[in-house]
């Protein structure tokens, strides 16, 4: 398969996550885990050789869900179980809810009292990741939810199962880590929009068709000699949660700049830091919760976040960021005027973007984005 | 050599012509639902006024919420950007300018060149735009053009503290229910607007002078109610509704 | 109303101008705590404070003074200055006021005095971790996270030993920070005198059970800054018997808060600070009372799981247990209990857009309420402390179509 047959394949995945899993269902005859946050032991899942799906809410409008959220919960949560309601997710035999923000907190609530064919799991992960209390804590409640879904499904989880899922999981997130190498040296090779539909593709498709795909993409856009001599552009990293707008990349790219890194759960923070090898696979999982990038709903030391971002920038030469944030998401609105500081007192521009998940970028959004880029590009010596 | 800047608003469409730094043509009318074809007239008639025809015009650029519609431009600039050198065109002082159109308000800060350093817009609703002034006016019974010099009458004026556009009409209102008196109510309004924007304009930071432009800046009341809030003078520079054509005119010229 | 009239009205309560005085020498001691020579901690409003007081530490709470900025209706220009930090609109209103306030000062007491600590329980919501985050940044001061996982079904063995292990960490974060030792004996005392103060508190809003009610809702947002801020002192103790005598004065004498009362509801969510007079006339001047709320039971749900002999032992269950860390469901069985206990005539939601936790899952409740008890059931859409999110002709509207239903049952 070339690269542009593969990429079809995510982009399709990304398209209509429903319809891919359910043939993969029907295919397979494995039970489906929806989960909705990336702090989700998707090993413990395949190793009950289940399949894990990511929930980023498939419906535009919100009406069921109207009735049981106010409209002043994000659009994430609201579409997610819009979805939900209206049946568009009766394919999945266990929905799991690691615990993250208020909003999903509540969800779980409002899902369990509502939604009754599928088998509901919370996954009570600490908030706090730095004490020696929280990370044994976190370790019972990954042995808690194995527990919990070896009952769900009637099976149990071997140890080996558990490694082989691990290196599996391992497998994608180093192929993600290659291919987001080679789009930070050479943007032209992948589009922006086609590297986050490649991303969430992952949380989509089969994991071991995943890996395959993703490792024979990686050798191709690494390999094929492009044309050099491309003009320089203005290389950006995305800061925020979940980006489910992949046009955002070509209103960017249309104004000669390029998304090289970014710092998202659909991106960086899913497949940052590998499971390491470990005393016991549970373990290894819950050491990798605590050491990877981390989320702003989770505390792990008041600059780390600010620490993490810089060390981004640096690193992959970022000459502006831009921060794309969900409207109503609070744990990353709190976090946004201390990362910008940050950020302006090492001479780096910044944006700041609030978006709606399920409604394509709109006017304004894109005249922001626009004006952005032009500022940086006016930066430049006249030529 | 002569250039040529449209600005596709979403109320009103708005086209100058340059030569070198003087403005030989200007033309505003309603966009309607046609962007294109509004831009079409707007240079048509720009070309009549200044006896041109359009082979010899340089340089084009459009800016505004229909500047991809346009055509016949040679680039697309975003709204922003033409504003920023307008101003700094019309203002040279001008370090931020605050710019209240039809549907959103910006805050653009400049460096002594006329470079954007920095910007902001307002969030998605409606409040502190010129959309929620007229949905203001229509509650009160009168016009945009009455309700700047009405509301300088103003002694006290009333406290408006919502700041979504339906929830402030339903305050304006029962306002008016009990008998509060015009000048005040349009009073409080404008202060609310303000203290909206310079809230916004913080995120920035506001550096004098500060010079305003967009169809609001016509609004007199707002335009002190601003200063008052930003204990700052206000500059307007003249035909600031043309401010961002002027801009994209000027932004052409240096293209070429 | 003269002030010598008022003193005889049925609205006067002794215990109101002691209360306000207490409040007083409170802010002031914590406000001149550096030239006593005391430590000032902030805390969140549903944390373990009761080791504070042990420690002799002043603990000052940012949601207090977030309510105080609501009722004196600073909270807009303190929430503008927050955003024009770049803080969203969206973000919790106390927090804005607070960041505002620390930023710029203001307020109706010139701003709280800089912590020498922050002591944060997640117990009420995750605001409050991004919150202190913030501060701590700003203040450079060390901060105590005492995160309790959520009970959505169940309270997990894993959790209890977690939360007692970080009891442990916390004593031994106080001991760091204040470089003495934590004394046992006296956390005994401030331990018992803390339960103590929670059975009082739920005594006196149990005296709202009396037809017509002695105390309205309104009154117990008031009186309830003292078991937030002061529990496990003898203050609060002196405090609440006072305030029970009088209150069962009332109920002997038959003095309802509300003169004309023929309608008993209960509120729930926080309280709307800035409108609260103009809230508690509207329903007054319909004949309703707001008898109860789920709001200040908050800080007395949970004695049943303290061990009064082992506070610290207990401590971490009980506060992981509160109101606002539980499933849904179960706050709609907290809810449906209290509807009987103070047999009320509906329920009167605040949809708060500045409390999640607290607002999502209203409209289930609601509906529960409605099926198994056949209420009506009033939303109020608002915002604690941002008055700009207030519409009081759309309220009017609401409670006046609200008030309709009642009466037609």
């Amino acid at each position: 398969m070339n690269s542009t047959e593969i990429i079809e394949k995510f982009r399709t995945a990304a398209r209509d996550p429903f319809h891919c899993v359910r043939s993969l269902k029907k295919e397979k005859h494995c039970p489906v885990v929806g989960y909705t946050c990336t702090y989700f032991p998707e090993e413990i899942v395949l190793a009950a050789e289940a399949h894990p799906l990511r929930l980023f809410g498939e419906s535009g409008m919100v009406l069921k869900a109207d009735a049981h959220i106010q409209a002043y919960g994000c659009s994430l949560a609201r579409s997610v179980f819009e979805d939900a309601l209206s049946g568009q997710l009766d394919f999945l035999d266990v929905m799991a809810f690691p615990h993250s923000c208020d909003t999903m907190q509540r969800l779980s609530d409002i899902w369990r009292l509502n939604i009754k064919n599928t088998v509901h799991l919370d996954l009570l992960f600490p908030v706090h990741l730095k004490s020696e209390a929280a990370g044994d804590y976190l370790k019972a409640v990954l042995e808690r939810f194995k527990k919990e879904l070896e009952q769900a499904l009637q099976t149990e989880i071997s140890g080996s199962a558990l490694s082989g899922a691990i290196s599996l999981t391992n497998r994608i997130r180093s192929a993600l880590h290659s291919l987001y190498r080679i789009r930070a040296a050479a943007p032209e090779r992948i589009s922006g929009s086609d590297l986050n539909r490649v991303v969430r593709g992952c949380m989509i498709l089969d994991r071991s068709t995943a890996a395959d795909l993703l490792e024979t993409l990686a050798d191709e856009l690494g390999s094929v000699n492009f044309p050099a001599g491309k003009q320089p552009v203005k290389r950006l990293l995305l800061s925020g949660g979940a980006c489910l707008h992949p046009d955002i990349h070509d209103i960017i790219e249309q104004q000669g700049g390029a998304v090289v890194w970014d710092d998202l759960c659909t991106g960086n923070r899913y497949f940052d830091t590998p499971v390491p090898d470990g005393p016991s696979p549970v373990s290894a999982i819950a050491e990798r919760f605590l050491d990877r990038a981390v989320c702003p709903a989770k505390h792990s030391g008041i600059d780390r976040r600010g620490k993490e971002l810089s060390e981004l920038v640096s690193k992959y030469e970022i000459n502006g960021v831009i921060f794309l944030l969900l409207k109503f998401c609070d744990p990353h609105g709190f976090d946004y005027p201390d990362l910008k500081a940050t950020l302006e007192e090492a001479g780096v521009p910044s944006l700041f973007l609030e978006v709606e998940s399920g409604k394509p970028v709109d006017g304004p959004t894109r005249t922001r984005v626009e004006t952005f880029l032009q500022i940086l590009n006016q930066q430049e010596p006249m030529t | 050599m002569i250039c040529c800047g449209i600005d596709i608003g979403s109320v009103t469409a708005k086209g100058v012509l340059l030569e070198e730094s003087k403005q030989i043509a200007g033309a505003i009318r309603f966009t309607g639902y046609n962007a294109g074809n509004a831009a079409e007239t707007i240079l048509q008639s720009l070309l009549e006024q200044a006896g041109l025809k359009q082979e010899q015009v340089d340089a084009i650029v459009a800016t505004g919420y229909g500047r991809n519609s346009v055509n016949f431009a040679d680039k697309a600039l975003s709204e922003i950007i033409c504003h920023a050198a307008g101003a700094h065109f019309a203002v040279p002082a001008a370090r931020t300018v605050i710019d209240i159109g039809g549907q959103d308000s910006k805050i653009i800060r400049l460096k002594e060149n006329g470079q954007v350093t920095d910007f902001v817009m307002n969030d998605k609703c409606a409040a502190g735009t010129g959309r929620f002034l007229e949905v203001m006016a229509r509650a009160l019974g009168t016009d945009l053009d009455g309700f700047g010099q009405l509301s300088l009458k103003s002694r006290t004026p009333a406290a408006i503290s919502s700041t979504c556009t339906v929830f402030a009409e339903s305050e304006v209102i029962s306002l008016v229910a009990k008998g509060e008196k015009r000048e005040n109510i349009i009073a409080g309004i404008h202060a609310s607007i303000a203290a909206r924007t310079v809230a916004l304009a913080n995120r920035v930071g506001v550096v004098p002078a500060v010079a305003m432009t967009g169809g609001v800046s016509r609004n007199i009341g707002v335009v002190r109610a601003l200063e008052k809030h930003l204990n700052l003078p206000v500059i307007i520079p003249e035909n600031a509704q043309l401010t961002g054509a002027v801009g994209a005119a000027l932004l052409a010229q240096k293209g070429k | 109303m003269s002030k010598k009239d008022f003193k005889k009205s049925a609205a006067y309560m002794e215990s109101v101008p002691k209360m306000k005085k207490i409040m007083r020498n409170y802010y002031l001691k914590a406000k001149y705590a550096r030239y006593l020579g005391r430590k000032v901690a902030w805390i969140t409003s549903g944390g373990p404070v009761e080791p504070l007081i042990a420690m002799g530490i002043i603990p000052v709470y940012p949601e207090n003074h977030g309510a105080m900025i609501g009722v004196s209706r600073t909270g807009v220009k303190l929430c503008e200055v927050a955003e024009g930090m770049g803080y969203s609109t969206d973000l919790c209103s106390y927090a804005r006021a607070d960041i505002g306030c620390s930023a710029a000062g203001g307020g109706p007491i010139g701003g709280l005095p800089k912590p020498d600590m922050l002591i944060c329980c997640n117990n009420i919501c995750g605001t409050v971790l991004k919150w202190y985050e913030i501060q701590a940044r700003k203040f450079r001061v060390p901060l105590f996270i005492f995160d309790t996982p959520f009970v959505h079904t169940e309270f997990t063995k894993e959790a209890k030993t977690y939360v007692d292990r970080q009891v442990e960490d916390y004593i031994r974060f106080l001991e760091t920070v204040m470089k003495k030792k934590f004394p046992r004996d006296k956390m005994n005392v401030v331990g018992k005198r803390s339960v103590e103060a929670m059975r009082l508190w739920q005594q006196v809003l149990d005296t709202a059970t009396a037809k017509p009610a002695p105390l309205t809702a309104f009154d117990a947002f008031f009186h309830l800054a003292l078991i937030v801020t002061l529990r496990g002192t003898r203050t609060v103790l002196r405090y609440y018997r006072f305030l029970l005598d009088e209150l069962n004065r009332r109920v002997e004498n038959g003095i309802g808060m509300v003169k004309t009362e023929q309608y008993r509801f209960l509120w729930d969510n926080l309280p709307i600070w800035h409108r609260m007079r103009w809230l508690s006339r509207t329903f007054a001047a319909r004949n309703a009372a707001l008898v109860a709320d789920t709001y200040t039971s908050a800080w007395c749900g949970t004695v049943d799981h303290i061990d009064e002999n082992d506070f610290l032992g207990s401590m971490g269950e009980a506060y992981t247990r509160i109101y606002l860390n539980i499933g849904v469901d179960k706050m709609a069985e907290k809810v449906l209990n209290m509807i009987d206990k103070y047999e009320v005539d509906g329920l009167v939601m605040h949809s708060n857009r500045s409390c999640k936790p607290y607002s999502f899952g209203q409209y289930d409740i609601r509906r529960i309420v409605q099926e198994k008890r056949g209420l009506p059931v009033l939303i109020l859409e608002s915002d604690m402390v941002d008055a700009r999110k207030f519409s009081e002709a759309q309220a009017e509207t609401r409670i006046d179509a609200f008030m309709e239903m009642v009466g037609q049952k």
